[in-house]
């Protein structure tokens, strides 16, 4: 395509006053360049007029903008195929720079400005010119093949709720339920928890409601004993194999590291492997490379296999995440993990009388409570919500669910006898939102008991009830107290935690990845992204999500239903989902090129990239969240995206304008993230905090899409210093890709070795993690750094 | 797990607070403002917060013989900060009002009088016994000529009544309460901590009502009140008002048995003065009671339950019966004079026979609690 470049400078918000604009165009837009124009409002109707008059009758079809940030007014300067490219010169310079009186100059009868503002302010104008000529418009990803059908994992609340949302907003849904029955726990309970107004009264479960509709609505189909075997694709090319539930398939997804070691060995004993593989058996299942014919397509998963109740782990079982070969592994490689607590003293396990909730819940749904012991019905029950033992610590996977559900059954012993008693120890009464009403008229009932305190123990009475010792107690002083039965307060413990349950044919493995992050649960980040998880595509609903009650599970249900449908829809029109939505670009590979060296497939935060068996990367582009990890990883450089390149990028560094004989006068390179950092720069401009106009600063995608190369050619360019800003990362991160930051991180490590080698000192090329809302420190941190580079010295290589 | 407290909840314990005025106690969650603000509680555990866990478990022995129930003066500072209204103060006047009941002796009677149903009982039983002491010895007429109550009503045969009835009875039934009330208010306080003494002794308990008396005497508790300051004026002119007609009663006593001087005496007289302006104090105490439990505090903070009011009304049915009848004899009016000092009779019996079963009991219950609480060092003595 024959560029035609157009640059538009505009003279508001204080850009006109500030900067020479004449300068700005002799120095900072080259000859070639015939369009070059300005206006005092560039924003104005009029100045948006003289842009598509250039576009209409000019044929220009990249326009450079010079003006504000790129986060403002994008929808303003939206001019369809036409290629944009914002210079921002109103957040990032003048906003954000206070003139000195020592650096006013200029030629006689040209306005006196600072020079080092213009000199920024021409930089950034240059920057933009040479990264749009690099620039191309972007073509949508679309393949006939796309399928628009959603498969629910799990028929639960969670499940047959989603499957009603997207069935009645008219996606055809499957939902495939792992037990003989849909419906889940919610089917074994004898009453849930309020969810209306006055929400102070237990209710009969609405789950046979919810049972009755989904299996009456013409778009759902249900399979119950079914779980996945695999699943290939991408979105709305997801292939789905699907077996009887508990059985082995021919089907059935290797862990990646005997996928890897089977695919060395069919290279190494050629053909005769290479057939085995061909031809899968439920005992030697197929590697991931190949496609099942037989397999269903569909275009969104949601994620609603719920929960299983926390048991203590019997010691003689191995810790369930890794079993067989990988616990060995696993286990020489790793730290032993301190073993979870049994609560013995609690009595679990050795008193029958000492139940869990979930327990206690089935027996109750059955009808009266009865003592498990004798047979004779438990007119007095502790409710124990922590485990005790040197902590406040409520038993694992406790939550806000564990306390309502205490509370709940508090009124069974209640409902099932008029002078029962029911005693609840706890030490968090978690009961947010309008659950605080049902926790008011529990306490409201003559004979439950409340208190917060700590049970040491519970032993037998010898009379056959059960006598409990607890300290720390609101009563003042350690008591003793006689029950009937105990009930512990365990937790809900996502089915992911311990089950790939989703199995991928993906390259990255079957499960989840990073699981012990978020201890178990699918999500990729609960806070800023809800219901994603780390596969594109799926998502998570209910208890997969976080324990929670019906009621809020029917509601998250819609969340994640919404989810799969702006995925599937997004992907129909070649965009992103998320959280680039709407970005048509994807990355391309130049596979001549390719090294095999497998470093994108292995990056990938979203495990989009597969590779064959000798290492080529196999590209999903629906998988894809455009974060440009694999761009960043590149060695070879051959990945780029068509609006955002090795070169693109490498253009703007390469030209900024550096002077190379003032010591004064040095350069320093930031390369912000465009998703946390560069918005810290803005509203540091915005709040008119000021920063060294030394810094030239280049928005990227994320920091794991910052590749090396930029730096040397920075370094080689003469400049002086190299500081990336990006996300927090570490176990509380806040990268939206979730590894970019700390990718780099890793990469940046190495190019510390590099730079020795040039005999560079380290502190020129430096990481810094930066949130949305920490704008305030940016001057501090971009001073601390320019001051380091100031000590350092110039880069030796200037002039080169 | 060494000294442990047997918890033993007692759930109709809970539901017969509820029915005292303690309606709100289980809105507690234990956050302690009540303490905090409190102006009078000790800074060494302090009440109400632990009284109000105990009475949401039924803890019977935690709260039934506990001095701190009696520390407290009602001032219910602590009622109008609770955030989830559960009237702290009210729920220790229930407990009072319970304690009251458990240590009075006979139990049917305890159990009537704070009935709400047996009301017209306690009032027909002074008529009953007067009927039958005056009908067969020829009174209850209304004698001719000028109003003299003794025509009435001989002044012998109410003596023969009330002079048992104060010096027999209340001193019989208080007695037994007093040592089951001492009894457990030590053991309650060695068990809870609360007592730097482990012993009882009587000389220095004595020493201890001593030191209580001025404080008793000059309100000073009431007067730490902030949220119901008011009851500090009126509380102040019913006890002396009180005191006041106790003295009347005595010197009336000496006049007539020793001295031999049959009334109606003149208005002139000191002690007759002193008896009109202490009734005149008592009535604008009892209406200064009533018009502040009338008034909103929010929340229904101190509205009382039939157990105050029960007393309110007989007090405020004594003085203006009392005021009355002097004020028909003066006016001659005999149809008038003599059924309302029937009744004043009545109300009067009411005050002495009922008094170790009313909410009036709190006159020796608490000035003994006070008095301990000294003895045991929980508050100092100044």
């Amino acid at each position: 395509m024959e560029k035609k470049i157009g640059v538009y400078i505009c003279e508001g918000c204080g850009i006109g006053e500030a900067i020479d604009k004449d300068r700005v165009v002799k120095n900072g837009v080259p000859k070639k360049i015939e369009i070059c124009r300005n206006h005092p409002i560039m924003c104005s109707t009029e100045g948006i007029e003289l842009i598509k008059k250039d576009i209409a009758d000019e044929g220009v079809n990249t326009v450079v903008i010079a003006a504000c940030s790129q986060r403002v007014l994008y929808d303003v300067f939206d001019f369809g195929p036409v290629i944009v490219k914002r210079a921002n010169l109103r957040e990032g310079v003048v906003w954000s720079h206070k003139p000195q009186e020592d650096r006013i100059g200029g030629e006689e009868g040209a306005p006196q400005v600072d020079q080092l503002i213009q000199e920024m302010a021409e930089d950034y104008v240059r920057m933009g010119i040479a990264e749009a000529e690099k620039m191309l418009p972007p073509e949508p990803y679309l393949e006939e093949t796309f399928d628009k059908k959603i498969v629910v994992m799990g028929g639960g609340v969670a499940g047959l709720s989603a499957a009603l949302d997207t069935a009645k907003a008219g996606y055809e849904t499957l939902v495939v339920e792992k037990q003989a029955k849909i419906g889940g726990f919610a089917t074994k309970m004898r009453k849930q928890t309020p969810s209306s107004y006055p929400y102070e009264e237990l209710q009969p479960p609405v789950i046979d409601q919810i049972i009755k509709e989904a299996e009456a609505h013409p778009k759902i189909e249900i399979r119950t004993g079914t779980e996945i075997a695999r699943i290939a694709g991408s979105p709305a090319l997801f292939d789905i194999t699907f077996k009887a539930a508990g059985t082995k398939s021919a089907w059935d997804v290797m862990s990646a590291e005997e996928e890897a070691a089977l695919l060395e060995k069919m290279a190494e004993e050629g053909e005769e492997a290479a057939a085995k593989g061909a031809e899968p058996t439920p005992d030697s299942p197929a590697t991931i490379l190949v496609k099942n014919p037989d397999a269903e397509r569909f275009g969104a998963v949601i994620l609603a296999t719920g929960w299983k109740p926390w048991e203590p782990r019997k010691e003689d079982e191995p810790a369930p995440e890794a079993e067989g070969e990988e616990a060995k592994e696993a286990e020489a490689e790793e730290e032993p993990k301190e073993p979870e607590p049994t609560f013995e003293h609690l009595g679990l396990g050795t008193l029958p009388d000492v139940v869990t909730n979930v327990a206690f819940e089935e027996m109750a749904a059955n009808g009266k409570i009865l003592k498990p012991s004798s047979g004779k019905p438990a007119a007095s029950v502790a409710f124990i919500q922590c485990g005790g033992q040197g902590t406040d610590e409520d038993f694992p996977y406790a939550s806000a669910v564990t306390s309502m559900v205490a509370l709940k059954q508090a009124k069974y012993v209640r409902e099932d006898n008029p002078d029962g008693k029911a005693y609840i120890f706890y030490q968090h009464m978690r009961t947010p939102g309008q659950n605080e009403y049902f926790y008011k008229s529990v306490q409201q009932d003559d004979g439950i008991f409340l208190t917060k305190g700590e049970v040491v123990s519970v032993s037998g009475n010898g009379d056959g009830s059960l006598v409990l010792e607890a300290k720390d107690t609101l009563l003042g002083e350690n008591i003793k107290l006689s029950a009937d039965m105990v009930v512990l307060g365990t937790g809900m413990v996502p089915i992911t935690r311990d089950e790939p349950v989703l199995n991928f044919a993906y390259r990255q493995g079957p499960a989840f990845r990073d699981l012990d992050l978020f201890d178990g649960y699918p999500d990729s980040n609960f806070i800023c992204f809800p219901y994603e998880t780390r596969r594109t595509g799926i998502y998570a609903a209910g208890c997969a999500r976080r324990a929670m009650s019906i009621q809020e599970s029917i509601e998250d249900a819609s969340g994640a239903a919404l989810k799969a449908i702006q995925c599937i829809e997004s992907v129909y029109r070649g965009v992103a989902v998320h959280p680039r939505s709407g970005d048509m670009t994807f990355p391309d590979f130049f596979f001549q090129r390719c090294t095999q060296c497998k470093r994108c497939t292995e990056e990938c935060p979203f495990g989009a990239l597969d590779d064959d068996e000798k290492g080529t990367p196999l590209p999903n582009p629906t998988r894809c969240r455009r974060c440009g990890t694999c761009m960043g990883a590149c060695p070879e450089r051959i990945v780029g995206f068509a609006d955002y390149s090795i070169d693109s990028i490498g253009s703007a560094v390469k030209a900024i304008g550096v002077p190379e004989d003032d010591d004064e006068n040095l350069r320093v390179l930031v390369l912000a993230c465009e998703n946390d950092a560069y918005p810290a720069f803005d509203m540091a401009g915005l709040n008119r905090l000021s920063y060294s106009p030394l810094v030239r600063i280049i928005p990227v995608r994320c920091l794991g899409s910052v590749n090396v190369v930029w730096i040397k050619d920075a370094l080689s360019k003469g400049i002086d210093g190299i500081l990336t800003i990006g996300c927090k990362f570490g176990d509380d991160y806040q990268c939206h890709f979730a590894k970019g930051s700390e990718l780099l991180d890793v990469r940046m490590d190495k190019i510390g070795e590099a730079l020795k080698s040039l005999a560079l000192e380290k502190e020129r090329v430096q990481q810094v993690q930066v949130a949305i809302d920490e704008y305030e420190k940016i001057p501090g941190i971009i001073g601390e750094f320019v001051e380091t580079i100031q000590g350092v010295g110039p880069n030796p290589f200037k002039g080169f | 797990m060494a000294n442990s407290y047997l918890v033993e909840p007692d759930v109709n314990f809970v539901r017969q607070l509820k029915t005292m005025g303690g309606e709100t106690l289980k809105k507690c969650y234990q956050c302690a403002t009540c303490s905090v603000v409190c102006p009078i509680s000790p800074d060494e555990r302090p009440f109400p917060r632990k009284e109000m866990i105990a009475a949401q478990w039924g803890l019977k022995d935690k709260l039934v013989g506990n001095m701190d129930v009696w520390l407290c003066h009602h001032c219910n500072d602590c009622s109008t900060y609770c955030p989830r209204g559960a009237r702290p103060g009210d729920l220790l006047n229930a407990v009072r009002a319970y304690s009251i009941q458990e240590y009075a002796w006979p139990k049917w009677l305890a159990r009537i009088v704070p009935d709400p149903r047996f009301w017209w009982l306690l009032l027909a039983i002074p008529m009953a016994i007067f009927v039958m002491i005056l009908g067969p010895a020829g009174y209850l007429k209304i004698p001719a000529g000028e109003i003299e109550f003794a025509k009435f009503f001989p002044t012998l045969l109410i003596d023969l009544i009330f002079v048992p009835l104060a010096t027999f009875w209340v001193p019989l039934v208080f007695g037994i309460g007093i040592y089951r009330f001492m009894t457990d208010l030590h053991k309650n306080a060695v068990a809870e901590g609360k007592a730097k003494r482990k012993d009882l002794n009587i000389p220095d308990f004595l020493k201890s009502l001593a030191c209580a008396l001025p404080a008793i005497l000059a309100h000073s508790k009431f007067d730490e009140c902030s949220s119901n300051k008011d009851r500090y004026i009126s509380h102040l002119l019913v006890f002396f008002s009180f005191l006041g007609l106790f003295v009347v009663t005595n010197c009336f006593f000496v006049a007539l048995y020793i001295l031999q001087l049959p009334g109606p005496y003149s208005m002139g007289n000191p002690v007759k003065i002193l008896a009109n302006i202490s009734a005149v104090a008592l009535l604008v105490g009892v209406i200064l009671m009533i018009y502040n439990r009338l008034q909103d505090k929010g929340d229904n903070i101190g509205k009382g339950s039939y157990f105050d009011w029960s007393l309110i009304i007989l007090v405020l049915g004594l003085v203006v019966t009392g005021i009355l009848s002097e004020v028909t004899r003066i006016a001659h009016a005999p149809i008038l004079a003599y059924p309302i000092y029937f009744m004043h009779l009545v109300f009067v019996f009411c005050l002495f026979a009922y008094l170790p079963f009313s909410k009036l009991a709190h006159l020796v219950y608490r000035t003994l609690a006070m008095a301990y609480s000294r003895y045991s060092e929980r508050e100092p003595c100044e």
